[in-house]
């Protein structure tokens, strides 16, 4: 390491900081569980839900008590493509 | 798709521990970041709170417009963010 020529290749190099900041986003997923989220959604809507969990590639946000402008959803699937931001405090 | 998803892990990895304003959708967030996730593009922002409490917000990398460095942060800063749901307990 430091030495021109002698450094380690650029993808093995690439694949381990992508490791570092996978393993820090799923942290702080799995730091979210059970908290109460605020999801900031297109069209300017805001609703509050419990968080439970998310798949592999973060498509989809399962949630329970969603709070929402008609009313409360036992449970519910938001799909990221309909969410702009999340916001929970740990 | 937006250039914040074009980039890879290396770019990514240069706005850790950065505070940053980041506009997706027409919407601005302001906080240092945590994380960007490399499957989904997320960032991951911290806000520390007056009361001392913090709150994490994560915006969906494929709303991200722009993301602009405002300031390089301190080792203080730092240090707290590197801890943060590091806590070994699982």
């Amino acid at each position: 390491p430091g030495v021109p020529g002698a450094a380690e290749p650029l993808e093995s190099r690439e694949q381990q900081v992508r490791a570092s900041l996978r393993e820090r986003y799923l942290r702080s997923l799995l730091a979210m569980v059970g908290s109460q989220v605020s999801f900031t959604l297109h069209a300017g809507v805001q609703v509050t839900a419990h968080f439970g969990a998310t798949d592999l590639d973060v498509a989809n946000f399962y949630v329970s008590q969603l709070q929402t402008p008609i009313g409360v959803q036992a449970e519910a699937l938001l799909r990221c493509s309909d969410i702009i931001a999340y916001t929970f405090r740990p | 798709m937006s250039e914040w998803t074009k980039k890879g892990p290396l770019e990514w990895q240069e706005y850790t521990y950065k505070e940053v304003r980041v506009t997706a959708c027409e919407k601005e967030f302001r906080g240092w970041v945590l994380t960007t996730d490399p499957v989904s593009a997320n960032i991951v922002l911290v806000n520390f709170l007056d009361d001392g409490s913090l709150s994490v917000t994560g915006i969906m990398g494929q709303t991200v417009q722009s993301v602009e460095t405002l300031g390089e942060g301190d080792w203080r800063t730092r240090e707290r963010l590197t801890h943060l749901f590091s806590s070994g307990h699982c």
